[in-house]
């Protein structure tokens, strides 16, 4: 009983710390000279704008007498273009439009350019993740072998990238590899991020293997395994659950790396938050949202994992 | 026993190890083992027992010498070390079973992965392993909830999984408490009387003289005695030999 209300105090205590701290947010804002006004930022989530329809070429333009279809007639040139399915019309019978203008709308629900950053910054940190665990793979295996190369050539990856700044290798990725080998921005940016995170990767990937016993190793071997073979089936599996909880935070850590390939002309999230500022001179209001948004990815892979841990220490 | 070439499996010819630090393991060590035969090898800790036993399925490596097991060279540059392991089982002082499988688990690993045998019959072997070694009942236990004793029949099981034609026994029960003991000794009896060929690096001198053909003394990485068990107990006829028997026969 004693120590029960004791609990609750201290929840008490945590409440009131973090009231506290709204409050003082709040009064900061106050404060300053600034006009709050976060009834903008939801149309740049979310927005019932719907989607235009554009002029494939440029021509003359007639709409049918029920108003459900147009048609467009190139002007030079015998193309002609049947639209349909729009719900508001942009143009007039007889107009002359000229390529990419608007010429009807479809009304509905479209994700703001906020929202597509976030599929664009979850897109890149997804299939990054996905190869920064393949180098970081290889080069721990690398670098627990007793092969000098092999050795020395993983090493040499994991110093070389931890030893200089994400943005440093952004920029190296997106102007000269880049270039080199014609990626695009978005190939360049996951790529760089992918033998970035990788390194570190590799280093947790290490200290997994060697936290194994050497037993295990020496028993797999001497029922006839290789080294391979006993890496597989024995070693990776039980370093795999030690590194789990590292390897969560290194993921979590590429998410939130991913906001510097903004720098390239890549529009993720933290882009999407700049051309968003520029549009609505609230920076307050959509940097707050944007954490928010990283915080939502960073805290659902954050459960995902622990989901997995007691799965693992159950089984 | 006869005599010819063909029934000695392990062939130790004069093998010396040298750490990297400088300490000398092995001295000139030379021993045989033939078929069916069990030598136990016994001496005070850091007498290079373990390693003796180590080099012979090469988890040590050698300084000079040669160790030729089942009729191959083991330490030579060119040898299918994978495929004579298989054939040579190892059970270890602090077990190694792996901790993520179950029991049954422990024991289909290798089987299935070396020799590509159907799974069908690799279950059925391992069962009837499992129930030779006293715990048909704990087929789906993992090694953490299997006491001291239990998870060393685990792992003598498991080596006989890959059916090799000598067992080595590197201090089997020296981790486990004192009441454990006999229930792994037991498994390596019923072993013993089936005719397999073991080695075993041991302190139980009950089981090397009830169970051994042959006991080795070393001493500060030599062998210094071997015979068999009656007069190596009863009449040791070597001053060093009696030194350490009177010293653990206190």
């Amino acid at each position: 009983m004693q120590a029960s209300s004791r609990r609750w105090w201290w929840y008490g205590v945590y409440l009131a710390v973090m009231l506290a701290f709204g409050v003082a947010v709040h009064a900061a804002g106050k404060r300053v000279d600034y006009s709050w006004r976060w009834e903008r930022i939801p149309q740049y989530l979310i927005s019932d704008d719907g989607t235009e329809m554009k002029a494939p070429f440029d021509g003359f333009v007639s709409i049918a007498a029920d108003q459900k279809s147009l048609t467009l007639k190139e002007l030079k040139g015998g193309r002609t273009q049947v639209l349909s399915g729009f719900d508001d019309l942009l143009v007039g019978d007889g107009d002359l439009v000229f390529q990419n203008d608007p010429l009807a709308r479809k009304r509905g629900w479209v994700a703001g350019p906020l929202t597509i950053g976030l599929w664009m910054t979850l897109k890149i940190s997804a299939i990054a993740l996905l190869f920064s665990m393949l180098f970081g793979l290889i080069a721990g295996l690398g670098r627990v072998a007793k092969n000098p190369a092999v050795y020395g050539l993983a090493t040499s990856y994991v110093e070389l990238i931890r030893g200089t700044p994400l943005l440093v290798q952004i920029f190296i990725f997106y102007f000269f590899v880049g270039t080199v080998l014609k990626l695009s921005a978005f190939t360049a940016g996951v790529a760089a991020l992918a033998v970035f995170t990788g390194a570190y990767v590799a280093e947790i990937i290490r200290a997994g293997i060697e936290a194994i016993p050497r037993g295990q190793m020496e028993a797999a071997r001497s029922l006839g395994m290789s080294v391979p073979q006993a890496m597989r089936h024995v070693v990776l599996p039980q370093a795999f659950r030690k590194t789990l909880p590292p390897l969560a935070g290194q993921f979590i850590n590429l998410i939130k790396d991913s906001s510097l390939v903004s720098v390239m002309a890549l529009t993720d999230l933290t882009k999407a938050g700049r051309e968003v500022v520029a549009s609505t001179f609230s920076p307050f209001e959509v940097w707050f949202t944007v954490a928010a948004m990283y915080l939502l990815l960073t805290g659902t892979l954050s459960i995902l994992v622990r989901r997995l841990e007691k799965k693992l220490a159950h089984d | 026993m006869t005599d010819t070439q063909a029934d000695v499996l392990i062939d130790v010819r004069g093998v010396c190890k040298t750490f990297a630090n400088g300490v000398v393991a092995l001295q000139d060590v030379s021993l045989q083992v033939r078929r069916g035969e069990v030598v136990c090898i016994v001496g005070p800790s850091g007498s290079g027992k373990s390693t003796l036993l180590r080099t012979l399925n090469a988890l040590e490596t050698i300084s000079s010498g040669d160790v030729v097991v089942l009729g191959q060279s083991v330490h030579a540059a060119r040898v299918d070390l994978d495929r004579l392991r298989a054939r040579v089982g190892m059970v270890f002082q602090s077990f190694n079973l792996f901790p993520h499988k179950t029991a049954l688990e422990n024991l289909m690993l290798a089987p299935l992965v070396v020799s590509r045998t159907p799974a069908a019959e690799v279950r059925t072997r391992c069962e009837a392993l499992l129930a030779k070694v006293g715990l048909a009942d704990k087929h789906d236990a993992h090694p953490a909830q299997l006491s001291g004793g239990q998870q060393q029949r685990v792992a003598i099981a498991r080596a006989l999984a890959m059916q090799p034609d000598i067992m080595l026994f590197d201090e089997p029960t020296s981790a486990l408490d004192p009441e454990k003991v006999n229930e792994v000794l037991d498994v390596m009896k019923l072993l013993a009387g089936e005719g397999m060929t073991m080695c075993v690096v041991t302190h139980e001198m009950g089981f090397a003289r009830a169970v051994a053909d042959r006991v080795v003394f070393m001493e500060a990485g030599e062998i210094v005695h071997q015979a068999a068990p009656a007069s190596f107990f009863d009449a040791p006829d070597n001053e060093r030999l009696r030194g350490f028997l009177g010293q653990i026969l206190k």
